[in-house]
């Protein structure tokens, strides 16, 4: 009994501090998304990596060319070959930065290697182009929300 | 159980001991002595490239930039291209017969046009094709693993005078010692005091080579005997040719600035501007002459000494019949002959070089380097890089017609990246760019004058909460005791400016409010933002550093810079796109890297301050179109005495830094706008930027402000300026002066906009 006390205890002043350095920075962070508020899909995206990449890599490019080059760099990223699919996406880049797919797959990319602070920067950069859709900016919210 | 030590067992293990000692010291040495000459030895050059050319559908191009590129690449126009380098570029049409580079298949293709962009491309069937790759313009070569400018000489490229010359002064006993000679040493010793100088030294070339494995030139007993130890594995593992030929290519000859000077081959070019094999006798007798003092017998430095050597070193060849006395008369009679200090340049651009070399050594192993036949493909983009060279130049020509003579001397350095990826395209480190010499890009350290200011008003503006654009800041008289004395900084025009907001403040550079700003912050944050922007060095704790004492490279500007233009990413700079050997069992890459430093709404707030400087500022000039479409803005810089003009400035994907000066650092006529600024303006108008979109700011509302108030203002009053607020922070007060034209409906409509848009916005995250 004690110790159920100490959990909701424990429970509730974690949900005070968090709601407090929330308001403390409310622009900050408005851009982004409250994990509570992600449905059980959006969890099962966050929780599992695999399904997560299924996910990105549906995400095309609206620029046919760009479009080619995430395919072969979808190639890579499923053989394995890490430094190969970084390289077909920074070709991409070059092409054009107004592209969320490609920020989305270095995101993912950045993950896999264990480069979390990078991800999370890719992810927060894409959210600064204009013409991103909804779900490319849910997806990059995932990455956001990831723990360093 | 007792284990009984006799004096005999411990004489034993003191001896297994001291043998696994000795042998894991020999085994040290051994290894350090392969590594070392077999790099100089065996390494051949890697190859160095430019960055390759994508074309893709939605490629933005230049078209003037595009010709270029192709003469680089030695394409020649024709109006039926029907073979490999061939191409005719007609109205927006571009027919192009490729050569093929690593995918890219050779073959006729077709791209067109249309307002700047590709719109499509076909292959010589008609088929639409995304991407064509064109290959990339070769650059130069260099030796990775030396990390230092080398010319390797072959066996096949020594001159036979050098060898006999070297042999005769340094070891005639070369071809049958082990390493060690006695019998040199002796002889040395006999000869010297016969001659009453010293005529030849006791080690032997092996010695002497050995010696160069260990850096130092302490002379201690330890010391010596891990030479004859590295002399006694040298002569194990390499014949006596190898042994020489080492020699010959890593001797130290002489120290220029920062740069050694290592190798016959290199020293023949320093010294005398040509390659090796174009030496006379007496210019061979000369440089090995050197060998026994680099400095004391440097010619430049100290020719009467370096005469006497060398007339010495030409009696030796006489006295070993290599020339017969009437030479050796003639020879002693010659002057000395040296030229001025230069390097010959294994690449075309030098300052570009020197950034490979140093993210060479920064981000490689050496074993990684030592591979023949290496291929480095660098970031550089050869129009622009040909382009900042002659900027550079030409404003140099410009100014000193405006200015006289007295800016003969004039040198620069300029750097242009990527701003997002941190690519590094274009680098002049002099104002003689294809020169080899000091590169200013990285080695010269100047105060940057106004170029600071911007990082203090980031600070400002990241504390979003107590500053924003329009906060009034105090341009009145300042003065405030500092380090024992009186500061009191001025202005440029030497006028006080009362309160003005924040964003004038900083587009019209004056000095006071920013100072006064930096002090209101104090020097713990602004270390903090400095921290961010990339900077490690500390500041120091004066007033003075808020207005511009301190002092960086350009290539650390930059890098600075980068993250504000990058809307507070931070991004490496990289000249290195990727290193692969010839079959592909190397492939190393420098990723590109992103780090958030710092929220994108403050920086987006300063670099609408920094656009103003185009606006309304110190870069005035361009069109309202020619700024928005390149979201364009920058900052102008100029140190105490106007001893460094500086200007930096984005435009499109570029950033762009430039610096003047003198470099004993005498005052120059020039400021930020009237030296470097012209640079920057001559280059920008020569490639023409690409125009770039505006990125997504949904916490950011502009509103109409008065620019000498800074309260809120209209569209239709006067003296009034939209200016961007982080949501939240902007003010609301309309003063009673301005009631009606405040009230503009323009300006209500906008709010709802915004609202609507902040809701939309808010749905969708």
């Amino acid at each position: 009994m004690n110790n159920l006390r100490l959990i909701i205890s424990f429970l509730a002043l974690s949900t005070l501090f968090s709601c407090a350095s929330n308001q403390k920075s409310s622009y900050i962070t408005s851009d982004s998304i409250s994990v509570s508020e992600f449905s059980s899909s959006v969890e099962m995206l966050i929780s599992n990596t695999n399904f997560l990449e299924d996910e990105i890599l549906k995400i095309n490019a609206k620029n046919p060319s760009v479009q080619r080059i995430l395919v072969n760099s979808d190639v890579y990223l499923k053989e394995g070959k890490l430094i190969q699919a970084n390289s077909e996406l920074e070709r991409a880049l070059r092409i054009t930065k107004e592209e969320g797919a490609i920020y989305l797959r270095l995101a993912h990319l950045r993950l896999i290697q264990g480069l979390l602070a990078e991800s999370k920067s890719f992810a927060s950069r894409a959210l600064l182009i204009k013409e991103i859709s909804s779900w490319e900016r849910l997806l990059l919210n995932v990455y956001l929300k990831r723990p360093i | 159980m007792k284990i009984k030590l006799t004096l005999g067992s411990l004489g034993i293990i003191t001896l297994i001991i001291v043998f696994v000692i000795s042998a894991a010291i020999v085994a040290i040495i051994d290894s350090r002595v392969t590594n070392k000459l077999d790099g100089v030895l065996w390494t051949i050059p890697a190859k160095v490239y430019s960055r390759s050319l994508d074309l893709a559908e939605g490629s933005q191009v230049n078209r003037s930039n595009l010709i270029k590129e192709f003469g680089m690449l030695s394409y020649s126009e024709n109006k039926n291209p029907s073979k490999p380098g061939e191409f005719i570029y007609k109205k927006n049409k571009l027919r192009i017969f490729l050569r093929g580079y690593e995918d890219q298949k050779s073959g006729l293709f077709e791209v067109s046009f249309k307002d700047g962009k590709v719109t499509k491309i076909t292959n010589q069937l008609g088929i639409s094709v995304d991407i064509v790759k064109f290959e990339p313009v070769a650059i130069g070569g260099m030796y990775p693993s030396h990390m230092e400018d080398r010319i390797l000489l072959s066996w096949s490229q020594v001159p036979s005078i050098l060898i006999d010359t070297i042999l005769m002064v340094e070891d005639q006993n070369f071809f049958n010692h082990k390493g060690i000679s006695l019998r040199s040493i002796s002889r040395a010793f006999f000869t010297n005091v016969k001659a009453g100088d010293i005529e030849q030294g006791g080690s032997t070339i092996t010695q002497q080579l050995a010696k160069n494995l260990f850096f130092t030139s302490e002379q201690t007993i330890k010391r010596k005997v891990m030479e004859a130890i590295a002399a006694l594995l040298i002569e194990f593992h390499y014949s006596k040719e190898e042994i020489l030929l080492a020699y010959i290519n890593d001797v130290f000859l002489a120290q220029s600035g920062k740069r050694s000077v290592h190798g016959f081959g290199m020293g023949a070019q320093h010294f005398f501007g040509t390659s090796i094999s174009n030496l006379e006798t007496d210019q061979i007798a000369l440089l090995v002459g050197m060998l026994k003092g680099p400095s004391l017998y440097n010619p430049r430095r100290n020719p009467n000494n370096a005469t006497k050597r060398r007339n010495l070193v030409l009696e030796i060849l006489q006295k070993g019949r290599h020339i017969n006395s009437t030479s050796l008369e003639e020879y002693k009679s010659r002057s000395l002959r040296v030229v001025s200090p230069s390097f010959r340049s294994e690449t075309k651009y030098p300052a570009f070089h020197d950034l490979v070399r140093l993210e060479l050594r920064e981000n490689y192993e050496d074993s990684e380097l030592r591979t023949q036949g290496l291929k480095i493909q660098t970031n550089l983009d050869p129009v622009l890089q040909e382009s900042l060279e002659n900027s550079i130049k030409k404003t140099k020509a410009q100014l000193i017609k405006k200015y006289g003579k007295k800016l003969t001397e004039l040198e620069g350095a300029a750097l242009a990246i990527d701003i997002a990826s941190g690519e590094i395209k274009a680098v002049v480190g002099s104002s003689d760019p294809s020169k080899f010499g000091f590169n200013r890009s990285i080695n010269a350290i100047r105060p940057i004058g106004s170029l600071v200011k911007p990082f203090i008003y980031l600070t400002a503006l990241n504390k979003y909460d107590e500053y924003n654009l329009t906060t009034i800041l105090d341009d009145s008289k300042l003065s405030i005791k500092s380090g024992g004395e009186i500061w009191e900084p001025n202005n440029f025009d030497k006028k006080y400016h009362g309160k003005i907001p924040l964003h004038v403040a900083l587009w019209q550079s004056y000095n006071i409010a920013s100072a006064r700003l930096g002090i209101e912050l104090g020097y713990d944050s602004v270390q903090e933002t400095f921290n961010k922007l990339g900077i490690s060095k500390s500041i120091e704790r004066y007033p003075s550093l808020f207005i511009g004492s301190f002092e960086m490279s350009p290539f650390d500007a930059i890098q600075s810079y980068q993250t504000i233009a990058a809307d507070g990413f931070y991004s490496p700079l990289r000249s290195i796109r990727d290193i692969k050997d010839l079959k592909g069992d190397i492939d190393l890459s420098y990723p590109y890297k992103i780090e958030q430093r710092i929220r994108p709404e403050p920086v987006h707030l300063l670099k609408f301050a920094m656009k103003q400087t185009f606006i309304s500022g110190t870069a005035r000039g361009y069109s309202r179109k020619d700024i928005e479409s390149w979201q364009a803005g920058g900052k102008t810089g100029t140190s105490d005495d106007q001893r460094d003009s500086w200007f930096v400035g984005f435009a499109g994907e570029l950033l762009v830094l430039v610096w003047l000066g003198f470099d004993d650092n005498r005052p120059t006529p020039l400021t930020g706008r009237s030296g470097a600024l012209e640079v920057w303006k001559n280059f920008i108008n020569d490639i023409q930027p690409s125009s770039v979109k505006k990125n997504s700011f949904p916490r950011i509302k502009y509103i109409w402000t008065d620019k000498k108030d800074g309260l809120v203002s209209g569209e239709k009053c006067k003296n009034s300026l939209l200016v961007p607020f982080i949501i939240g922070t902007e003010p609301n007060t309309i003063p009673s002066v301005r009631n009606r034209c405040a009230s503009n409906p323009k300006r209500n409509q906008s709010d709802v906009m915004q609202k609507l848009k902040k809701v939309f916005e808010e749905g969708q995250s």
